[in-house]
């Protein structure tokens, strides 16, 4: 799966329902369930899919200036459909809410910027139905040509950065035929679509510096209506780039005991795009300490250990995952939700850099359920 | 010694010690000189809340825009904002359009006073966008979903903590012709060092308001900001750009500074007569102050001589008066600005309730004082009193000595240039040049009558000088009185010549009267026109309009369902449906009103200027401007007048003028079917209705007031009457600031006199010792007060005529661009006149009395 606003998750483990036993095709509301089998088409797949109740587009990379001044870049747009309100007269437009969130890190002052946005569904906000097209204010995501994404983002008036992203690997589909499952529940799944390696360009404008930036990103897209199981209380996901041409996606669901939920998984994506999944039981996630955030007081893990059997080499490896910056925290001003997303380097064991990551951290932050009232 | 050690010394010893021996005087002087500070100071600070209310308005909520974009006529539709945000681009720039309207709480009983109902002003925002305005702020705070209580529900409002209201409560609200109620659903956010939203502001969620001002689709602003960071100012200046770019002329885009000094600009005119008003008492003081001063020179001599004596340097003696002058300043300044606050707090009401009538919505009701004001006040204070004090002082430091040693020398004429008649006849050819001088005109189109307010102060400063005269007239004149009493003959020796004092004391009555008369006679004029105008216009026999609509500033109108409604009524014979619309034209806002042609030709409704159009105008492309707005565009009758709509700019011939008394922005009438045209919006400000049956008004009304709750019907006879009563009201001010002033000359008549009778304290020890009576030192007294204040009076009283046409013909004129016909009114001038003599003869025989039990070793 790809992270999930801690916001659009709480608000679906107050709304999730009892999925039936049968493989429904659509929630109680009526929202769409996803279907093994479906079969995608583009470019109208990489746009809004208003049938299911949550999407995301979700945008993650690392960038480096001509002089070799590294930073760390995440670009997030969410659609929601609305709750149904009770007068259909004050609805808002679309009935959909709109949330994004961008990040950059800037690896030689340490400076971790950050801003989120929300808007209804409407002039300011917007996600087009038969294409990559997506706006919340200032901020956008369309596909300019064949493959080729521009991500317009800028956080507060600190930083703006306008970036082309060109795929170097075939989208890849996460999960069995089709479908990403999150939970036991059987509506709690996904579709989920996947950029692994986008060569990445542009400009960054950073206070008064402009820098022409080159790097590589990942790009996430996910739908869903009901995905998450109630009992689990957050989750740790990060992308591996891998310098030799592999890629990795891995998450571990975190259940209210502290244990994994059995439906965590990690998936290795060749340099072709082939993708394989590894069982809950075949890898693990360890937390590798602890780094409390001065904003919120969440405690998370300042960087994490991935313990699995590389598959081109058929040995297990245990590669850690080590933040560039400690604090790279988004403390959420309007949801008041606070989560850790960053970029992080992956050494092997014997320190060696072997590769780029970002890790997300989501959970820690007090009771999500809380947050919400 | 040190200067400054001797200066202490003559402070405590020399200055103060005659402020410990008539601490009376002392006091009146620093009560004189506070009064002319707090009147001042009430003004400027009632002037300030009215303007930052204005401004809170749009900054409570949004904070300080960067700039703002509306259309010149009219909404913008919301098909504007994607436009916008795209010229844009990827620029960091928050986008808060803005909804607003007006509304009135609703009450039981039909409305008989216009203007007496709560107004309020509906804000619509975009509530789940304002959240992102939260990462601006500098500090986080404790975060919730501050507006979440208001999302998806049609009738909630946000209410400011000042009205009281708990969450969870119904207001009842007319807006429109409809009452609603609105469901309270929380208070309106407070941020840290941001002023509290006023009273009146109410806020709901952007598409609630829309629905409820059936106002669906449509923006009255898009308010501008953009995101902090160190590129700000260059971001400012590049989207500002952009959006100019696309708006091609069709939006109008104001800097939050150019919305800021929209409301100074559009009251600047009222303000300026207000502050100029509130000097009189200020400038009266300053004339006293000096007095008070030059008297106690006269007084001290003795001991200024023998300071030179004892070495004292005349350099040191001067500074030392000048010392005193600044301790009177500052106890001035101090009082001043206690009682000015004080005084603001009624006066803010009263100018909020003009501004509201003739300007826009105000919620001020209270002023604040800040450490700044207080400074401002204080130093006003003392420069007023080192100003008045200085001539003293440089008196004080250059007599020579045997004038000092001559203790009984009695005070002189005073300036020969000021005695000079000649002075008279320059200034008031001076005044009478100034007065043709043309206004000058500000951006927006406000004026102000610059030649005209020369001309005031040189006929003003005529008018003191020609008190002096008729005081030495008077003096001759009743110097035969003499021969029947000694007391008589003691006064008349004191007038004929008068002295300096004397002259000072009369020249500052004459200053207030003349103005508080010349007022009196625009107010008479103005009343006298406004009746003949309200005679010749208002001819229908009933007025309805939405009961929301009670000021200048109401947005609450009668839909189209209802007025078709009640002009299809049996008992209409004929209807006139008013259309209006703020529009922005080059120079400024302006109305724009839609009319029926037809009626008006056959009703006569309209007051024309220079006659009725002939022949009466093809409505296609006609219209009747106002004579404000041909004082403030320049146009004329026969001339053409480019109005913006949202079809476009629109040219029109001017067919006629028409006097307005309601407005002083302007008004443009043309035929009300192109403004629905143009407009798109049948929505009615008012409709006229003429009856079958005239004597049926009464009954009409209650009827249509008990099927329409939402609708407000005024009679003739009563709307006749509500219009004159809002008029008087926005006058109110006017007469107490005057009254302030007269009271203050009165004063200063008081402390001339205690001045001269303390000169003359060895003549008065001898009269009793030869046997006068207290009673007859009083009669004395109150026969010289007296003959100053009816000089003052009368000077006072030629010069008000002066100024009557002055204000009349020039400044109001210039300044509002109103004809007035010229009334004098008689009784209020006489009352006038016999309070201030009264007054005058009241202090003067108390000051005889105890003047006649002054110690005969009193000095001062």
């Amino acid at each position: 799966m790809k992270p999930i606003r801690p916001l659009l998750l709480t608000a679906l483990l107050f709304l999730a329902t009892r999925a039936p036993a049968a493989e429904p095709s659509l929630t109680p509301d009526g929202f769409a369930l996803p279907q093994p089998g479906r079969h995608f088409v583009f470019p109208r797949d990489h746009g809004s899919h208003p049938e299911f109740k949550i999407e995301w587009w979700y945008v993650t990379g690392h960038l480096f200036a001509e002089d070799g001044r590294r930073f760390g870049y995440q670009a997030t747009f969410f659609r929601r459909a609305a709750d149904r309100p009770k007068n259909a007269a004050a609805a808002p437009a679309g009935g959909q809410i709109h949330l994004a969130h961008m990040g950059l890190l800037d690896t030689k002052t340490g400076r971790f910027l950050h801003q989120e946005r929300v808007n209804l569904e409407g002039w300011d906000a917007r996600a087009s139905t038969t294409t990559l097209d997506v706006h919340n204010g200032p901020w956008s995501l369309r596909l300019a040509e064949a493959e080729v994404m521009r991500l317009a983002g800028s956080v507060r008036g600190d930083a703006q950065f306008e970036l082309e992203l060109r795929p170097r690997q075939p989208l890849v589909v996460f999960g069995e035929n089709g479908v990403s499952r999150k939970g036991a529940d059987a509506g709690a799944a996904s579709h989920y679509l996947t950029f692994p390696r986008l060569a990445t360009t542009g400009m960054l404008t950073l206070g008064a510096e402009r820098l022409r930036v080159q790097g590589e990103s990942w790009m996430d897209h996910e739908m869903s209506s009901s995905q998450l199981a109630a009992g689990q209380v957050g989750w740790d996901w990060a992308c591996l780039q891998l310098r030799n041409g592999q890629s990795a996606m891995v998450y571990r669901m975190r259940r209210a005991d502290g244990t994994a939920d059995p439906f965590s998984t990690l998936a290795w994506v060749s340099p072709e795009g082939r993708v394989r999944h590894v069982a809950a039981a075949d890898f693990s996630l360890t937390p590798l300490g602890q780094w409390r955030s001065p904003q919120s007081g969440a405690a998370y893990p300042s960087g994490m250990e991935l313990s699995a059997v590389e598959p081109t080499t058929g040995q297990r490896v245990r590669w850690r995952l080590v933040p560039l910056a400690r604090d790279q925290e988004l403390t959420g001003r309007i949801t008041g939700l606070a989560y850790w997303e960053g970029a992080c380097r992956i050494l092997d064991e014997r320190g060696a850099d072997i590769g780029s990551a970002f890790l997300e951290l989501t959970g820690y932050s007090g009771d999500l359920r809380q947050g919400l009232r | 010694m040190s200067e400054a050690g001797l200066l202490r010394l003559l402070l405590v010893r020399f200055s103060l010690r005659h402020w410990r021996r008539g601490p009376g005087q002392a006091l009146l002087l620093v009560v004189i000189l506070a009064l002319g500070v707090a009147v001042y100071f009430s003004i400027r600070l009632a002037n300030r809340a009215v303007l930052a209310s204005f401004e809170r308005f749009t900054e409570v909520i949004s904070r300080e825009t960067d700039f703002v974009v509306s259309a010149p006529a009219g909404s913008l539709p919301e098909s504007v904002l994607p436009k916008l945000r795209a010229a844009l681009g990827a620029r960091p720039v928050h986008l808060i359009p803005v909804l607003e309207t007006t509304a009135v709480r609703a009450r039981g009983d039909a409305i008989e006073e216009l203007g007496s109902g709560e107004s309020f002003r509906l804000v619509g925002l975009d509530l789940v966008g304002l959240q992102n305005l939260r990462e601006e702020d500098a500090t986080p705070e404790p975060v919730r979903a501050e507006w979440a209580g208001g999302l998806g529900k049609p009738n909630a409002v946000f209410v400011s903590r000042a009205l009281g209201v708990p969450p969870g409560s119904e207001l009842r609200l007319v807006v429109d012709d409809r009452i609603v109620t609105l469901e309270i659903a929380g208070l309106i956010p407070q941020r840290r060092n941001e002023p509290a939203a006023p009273r009146a502001l109410l806020i709901m969620d952007l598409p609630a308001l829309q629905a409820l001002a059936e106002r669906r689709g449509q923006v009255d602003r898009v308010e501008f900001f953009i995101e902090a960071g160190p590129l700000r100012a260059e971001r400012r200046a590049e989207a500002t750009a952009l959006i100019g770019d696309a708006a091609q002329g069709r939006w109008l885009i104001a800097t939050g500074t150019d919305r800021r000094a929209s409301g100074a600009l559009m009251t600047r005119a009222f303000r300026l007569n207000l502050t100029a008003l509130s000097f009189i008492a200020l400038a009266v003081g300053l004339y006293l102050i000096f007095q008070a001063l030059d008297g106690a020179v006269l007084r001290r001599r003795q001991e200024i001589a023998i300071l030179l004596s004892l070495g004292v340097e005349e350099r040191t003696i001067g500074r030392a008066w000048l010392l005193e002058s600044l301790l009177v300043g500052v106890l001035g300044g101090g009082l001043g600005a206690l009682l000015g606050w004080c005084g603001a707090q009624f006066a803010v009401r009263a100018v909020g309730r003009t501004v509201n009538v003739l300007y826009f919505a105000t919620s001020a009701e209270s002023a604040d004082l800040r450490w700044e004001e207080i400074g401002w006040a204080m130093l006003l204070a003392v420069l007023a009193s080192l100003v008045a004090g200085w001539l003293p002082a440089r008196t004080a430091s250059r007599l020579p000595p045997a004038q000092l040693l001559n203790r009984f020398q009695a005070a002189g004429p005073g300036s020969r240039v000021l005695r000079s008649g000649a002075l008279v006849v320059v200034l008031v050819g001076l005044g009478a040049l100034a007065a043709a001088v043309p206004p000058w005109r500000l951006q927006g189109g406000a004026r102000i009558a610059l030649g005209g307010y020369v001309a005031a102060l040189a006929w003003l400063f005529a008018g003191g000088l020609l008190s002096g005269y008729l005081l030495g007239w008077l003096g001759r004149l009743l110097r035969p009185c003499g021969h029947r009493s000694a007391m008589a003959r003691l006064a008349t020796s004191h007038l004929a010549p008068p002295s300096g004092r004397h002259r000072l004391a009369a020249a500052s009555l004459a200053c207030a009267v003349a103005m508080t008369a010349g007022m009196a006679i625009l107010v008479g004029s103005f009343e006298r026109t406004m009746q003949r105008w309200i005679g010749a216009t208002f001819q229908a026999e009933l007025y309805v309009s939405s009961r929301g609509a009670e000021n200048a500033s109401s947005q609450n109108r009668l839909r189209a369902a209802t007025w078709q409604r009640l002009a299809a009524d049996p008992a209409v014979a004929d209807a006139n449906v008013l259309h209006s619309a703020d529009v922005i034209f080059p120079g400024g806002p302006a109305a724009l009103v839609g009319t029926d042609f037809r009626y008006a030709r056959e009703n006569g409704s309209v007051a024309w200027l220079g006659g009725a159009p002939e022949p009466w105008p093809d409505a296609g492309d006609a219209a009747f401007v106002s004579e404000a707005f041909v004082e403030r565009f320049g146009v004329r009758r026969g001339g053409v007048v480019t109005v913006p709509t949202p079809a476009g700019p629109q040219t029109l011939r001017i067919a006629g003028v028409f006097a307005d008394y309601g407005s002083e922005r302007g008004t443009v009438l043309i035929e009300r079917t192109r403004f629905l045209a143009w407009f798109q919006d049948d929505a009615a400000r008012s409709v006229i209705v003429k009856l079958r049956d005239p004597d049926a008004a009464e009954t009409v009304r209650t009827r249509w007031l008990a099927e329409n709750p939402g609708v407000q019907v005024f009679t003739n006879a009563h709307l006749r009457a509500e219009v004159l009563r809002m008029f008087r009201q926005t006058f109110t001010i006017t007469y107490a600031l005057e009254g302030i002033g007269v009271a203050v000359a009165v004063l200063g008549l008081t402390l001339t006199l205690i001045s001269m009778l303390l000169d003359r304290h060895a003549d008065l020890t001898t009269l009793r010792a030869l046997g006068v009576t207290r009673g007859g030192i009083a009669r004395s007294t109150a026969l010289e007060g007296a003959a100053t204040a009816l000089a003052g009076l009368l000077a006072g009283l030629a010069a008000s005529g002066l100024l009557g046409w002055l204000l009349i013909h020039v400044i109001n004129k210039q300044t509002f661009g109103w004809t007035l016909l010229l009334a004098v009114p008689a009784p209020a001038l006489l009352l006038l006149a016999a309070l201030v003599l009264l007054a005058a003869l009241a202090a003067a025989t108390a000051v005889g009395l105890w003047g006649a039990n002054l110690p005969a070793d009193r000095e001062e």
